[in-house]
């Protein structure tokens, strides 16, 4: 009888186990999340930063509210910490991030316009290809040196010019094959020339300046002894530096210590040397959940959230000590990108198959693909509503944006409409036939692992196949696809991301130019001279060029305006959505100016603690 | 003299099994299909000639057993190259051994201490509530997986705020004093330790247990009490000798996991240790950081066992006769 009993439990936990398996795994319409309300609200920005000279030093002085001294401010990164701390080898975000904090450029960029402003530069002029540069006076390096112009000179023509540590800042200026040249004119006076008109390099300018007397041994020993020189072994005290925080302590795996310049050329109202904050901590952590625990346990003081962690933090921010502030749509870009090869490899097969070949270099068949998808759907199920739909080349935040280039719904009827345009027809089954009668079916890849992408790749499915598609969507390891996107050139569609500069869209020359290396959608052996571009990447090469070339802004725009409006047209990329990024600071921290490009401690000088109650 | 032989022999016979060892891992690695530049590669900003240098940098471009043959001639020379970051391996592993060793010792000292008494009061006092009541918690500490634990333990920090969460020491550290510094590291150290104790405690104690129960249960020990020897001699001087010859064997595992034991543990608590470094490593396919770890444990695992085997001939006169 006991025995017949246990029977029955198994039988009914096995049910219900075999029950909650058959539940059909649909995506919900869900519209819970209300995304926290946008910076551009209640903010009242101070002026922008003014330069003053007293006693003939040339200082900067910041507009902000004037706030007490002390305090440290916690901030976090993910990942395994920097890999350096010489500003010149820094290949990774993180890396980059902490110099930045250590060594100013000559230029800065406004946080809230974009535009390019002085920092260690007092101001300069741009002449098409001339950039004259004063830089202040009096204002010294952290160990009392001055800085002048000679360590503008050494910077830019024995380290970055000759090509040591990173050379990405070398490459993105070549112009025709030819550096930029940088000319002394006297202690505190400098001009660049580019060999000829080219409105990027004024970007390139806010790259770090080196002390000539610390780096000038170690760049005379070569450049293997570069690539360690200053590395994350190297003895904090030893740091010679120029910007708002010096390194006090690094700890692999645990945490990045600053401490404040007392010597620093930025001042208050009150003509006090800032920054406020004594001490500035990055700690280093593993992972995302780790990040959001040690928010809620206090131990850091601002967080970037994300998806489902927003909702939760906004319901505590009511009775909480932090204010949370949406930064606006993201600067990277997802879209959907259609294989448009029509070239053979090297044993002479297709790199695409003929027949899909047709279907991908039809513009309608793009169009159709791009009013199939539902946008809308996929930022309220697979952002948590926290997103915005992306339909332009250029970033919602980018400075270049077309404004003028709509959005739309999900639009089947039209598509539909333009398949017919194309010949596709319709089996009794309701798949999708082309005009040679090959049912349309493609492979839909993305990396493996990226839950956002596998997500989206779902949706996307979900909506072709409305159309009578069959899509077979193929999560793939990240490196085997992009293997296949720079190497074998044998794939359909692609679900990918790139990150963007809102500032500069010369950055994306590599995607854009038919001979860039991540040309995705047609691209091209690194060797390849057969000029075989379709008109339209013609026109695009044209206006990338020309976009360079010209030098002030709203001439630059036209060009880049243009571009955007034939990608639109054209739709290599389809476009899905920008996810907004949303940030957490604690209430205590005043002077906080949140903008989209800057973020939210952007101006960290400024920020100060006050006292709490 | 026999015994240093014997040492010898037992090193000499370790060498092939290091190369095995070696050859295996640095295939796998290198065939998986892992690139370590894939991330550079999709970096709009990323020059070919930068992508060119890279891969001549790591070696990439050469076949695989070119590459192998490089490693195994600088690991021999006692150089343990350099990381996909261009730091030095051996400056990477230093950093991070004493974290993990203060980490893994205080937790075998800790079950030691404490899993042997336990394990041997348990078997004395067989099928006894006590006996009962210590199976019960036991059984509980090895069903609960390591990293479930150390979540539940990391949110309680998070909600009493008793805890720091995660990390070895808090961000002013170097402002404060000795006194004050020990307790930060203790004080950061309680949770995984108490994560990784629970965890290990339940194998030992059972272990010593049942060891303890078999020897008690022999022709020899009747006999001894059958003799009139106290019971304090039957047990500390007869039995226990007996029944610990299992145990120095595991010590000698114990000894291989030093190093290698707590990967998950740390990495939930966002402990600076190797575990971190080698997880990261591996996701990275840091070819040098992870053969260098590799072969680092494997070296671990054949030291343990031959300090246990040591040790065992030193306890035990039978098998001091067959060596």
């Amino acid at each position: 009888m006991k025995k017949a009993g246990y029977v029955v439990l198994i039988i009914l936990f096995a049910g219900i186990l075999a029950k909650s398996c058959l539940y059909v795994d649909k995506p919900q319409q869900t519209t819970k999340t209300i995304p926290p309300h946008s910076i551009t609200e209640d903010i009242i920005y101070p002026d922008r930063q003014k330069n003053i000279t007293i006693d003939g030093v040339d200082y900067l002085q910041s507009q902000a509210p004037i706030g007490k001294f002390g305090g440290t401010l916690v901030a976090s990164t993910i990942g395994e910490g920097p890999k350096t701390f010489n500003p010149f080898n820094s290949k990774d975000n993180i890396s980059s991030l902490l110099s930045e904090i250590m060594y100013d450029g000559l230029l800065s960029t406004d946080a809230i316009t974009g535009q390019p402003i002085p920092k260690l530069a007092k101001d300069f002029t741009v002449n098409g290809d001339t950039y004259l540069i004063h830089l202040r006076k009096g204002i010294k390096w952290s160990d009392g040196k001055p800085i002048t112009a000679d360590d503008v000179l050494f910077t830019w023509q024995n380290i970055i010019f000759d090509g040591y540590g990173n050379t990405s800042i070398r490459d993105s200026i070549v112009v025709d094959g030819k550096l930029p040249t940088v000319r002394k004119i006297d202690d505190y006076t400098i001009e660049f020339k580019t060999p000829k008109p080219f409105a990027p390099f004024i970007r390139m300018l806010s790259s770090p300046i080196a002390p000539k007397h610390v780096f000038e041994p170690a760049v005379k020993k070569g450049k293997p002894y570069f690539d360690t020189f200053l590395s994350t072994n190297a003895n904090p005290s030893t740091f010679v530096t120029s910007g708002a925080f010096r390194l006090k302590e690094y700890v692999p795996a645990q945490r990045v210590v600053f401490e404040r310049n007392p010597d620093y050329y930025i001042i208050n109202k009150n003509d006090q040397k800032l920054p406020y904050l004594d001490k500035l901590v990055y700690l280093i952590v593993g992972d995302v959940n780790n990040e959001v625990l040690k928010f809620e346990g206090g131990e850091l003081d601002t967080i970037g959230l994300q998806g489902a962690n927003v909702a939760r933090f906004k319901e505590l921010e009511k009775h909480s000590d932090f204010k949370i502030y949406n930064l606006g749509p993201d600067t990277g870009t997802m879209f959907i990108t259609f294989n448009l090869n029509n070239r053979k490899d090297e044993k002479g097969n297709y790199h695409v198959d003929p027949k899909k070949q047709r279907w991908f270099q039809d513009k309608n068949f793009r169009q159709v693909v791009d009013y199939a998808i539902d946008r809308k759907n996929m930022v309220l199920n697979i952002a948590n509503g926290l997103g915005a739909p992306l339909y332009t080349a250029e970033s919602l935040n980018s400075i270049f944006l077309n404004k003028d280039l709509p959005a739309y719904e999900r639009n089947l009827e039209k598509a539909k409409e333009l398949l017919k345009a194309s010949g596709y027809t319709w089996s009794k089954k309701g798949h999708l036939l082309d005009q040679y009668g090959n049912h349309v079916e493609f492979d839909l890849y993305t990396n493996a692992g990226n839950t956002e992408r596998e997500a989206i790749g779902v949706m996307v499915k979900q909506d072709l196949e409305d159309l009578g598609m069959k899509v077979n969507f193929k999560p793939i390891e990240f490196n085997s696809l992009v293997n296949k996107l720079v190497n074998t050139l044998d794939w359909d569609m692609v679900i990918m991301g790139l990150t963007g500069s809102p500032l500069e869209p010369n950055g994306g020359k590599n995607v854009w130019m038919s001979n860039g290396t991540l040309h995705m959608f047609n691209q091209r052996p690194a060797d390849y001279t057969k000029d075989d571009r379709y008109p339209w990447e013609k026109e695009i090469d044209y206006l990338y060029t020309q976009g360079a070339l010209a030098t002030d802004f709203e001439s630059r725009k036209k060009f880049y305006d243009k571009y955007q409006e034939i990608a639109y047209e054209e739709k290599p990329f389809v476009y899905i959505y920008s996810p907004l990024r949303i940030s957490a600071i604690r209430n205590k921290f005043k002077n906080v100016y949140p903008t989209s490009l800057g973020g939210i401690t952007y101006n960290i000088e400024e920020i100060y603690v006050e006292d709490e109650k | 003299m026999q015994i240093f032989i014997y040492i010898l022999k037992r090193i000499l016979q370790s060498i092939p099994l290091l190369i095995i060892v070696s050859i295996l891992s640095f295939f796998i690695i290198r065939l998986s299909p892992v690139d370590p530049l894939a991330e550079l590669r999709l970096n709009p900003s990323v020059s070919q000639e930068t992508l060119q240098k890279e891969t001549e940098r790591l070696g990439l471009d050469k076949p695989i057993i070119v590459q192998y043959g490089k490693w195994a001639k600088s690991f021999i020379k006692g150089d343990l190259g350099i990381t996909s970051n261009g730091e030095q391996v051996s400056a990477k592993l230093k950093e991070r051994i004493p974290n993990t060793l203060l980490l893994t010792t205080i937790v075998i000292a800790l079950t030691w201490l404490v899993g042997i008494p336990l394990g041997v009061a348990a078997a004395l006092n067989w099928k006894t509530p006590f006996d009962r009541i210590l199976t019960v918690l036991t059984s509980i500490g090895m069903a609960i997986p390591s990293f479930f634990f150390a979540v539940l333990l990391l949110i309680f920090a998070v909600k009493t705020g008793w805890f720091p969460i995660g990390g070895l020491t808090s961000s002013d550290f170097l402002e404060m004093n000795f006194p004050q510094q020990v307790w930060d590291i203790s004080h950061h150290l309680i949770l995984p330790v108490t994560v990784l104790f629970t965890l290990s405690l339940a194998g030992l104690q059972r272990q010593m247990r049942a060891n303890l129960l078999d020897v008690l249960d022999s022709d020899y020990v009747k006999f001894a009490r059958a003799k009139g020897l106290s019971e304090f001699d039957v047990v500390y001087k007869h039995a226990l000798r007996n029944a610990i010859n299992p145990m120095i064997t595991l010590l000698g595992f114990e000894f291989a996991g030093l190093l290698s034991g707590a990967a998950l543990t740390e990495y939930v608590f966002q402990y600076p240790g190797l575990g971190r470094l080698i997880l990261e490593a591996v996701l990275k396919s840091d070819i040098n950081l992870v053969m260098a770890s590799l072969m680092m444990g494997a070296i671990m695992l054949i030291l343990g066992n031959l300090i246990a085997d040591i040790l065992l001939i030193i306890t035990d006169p039978r098998i001091r006769v067959k060596a």
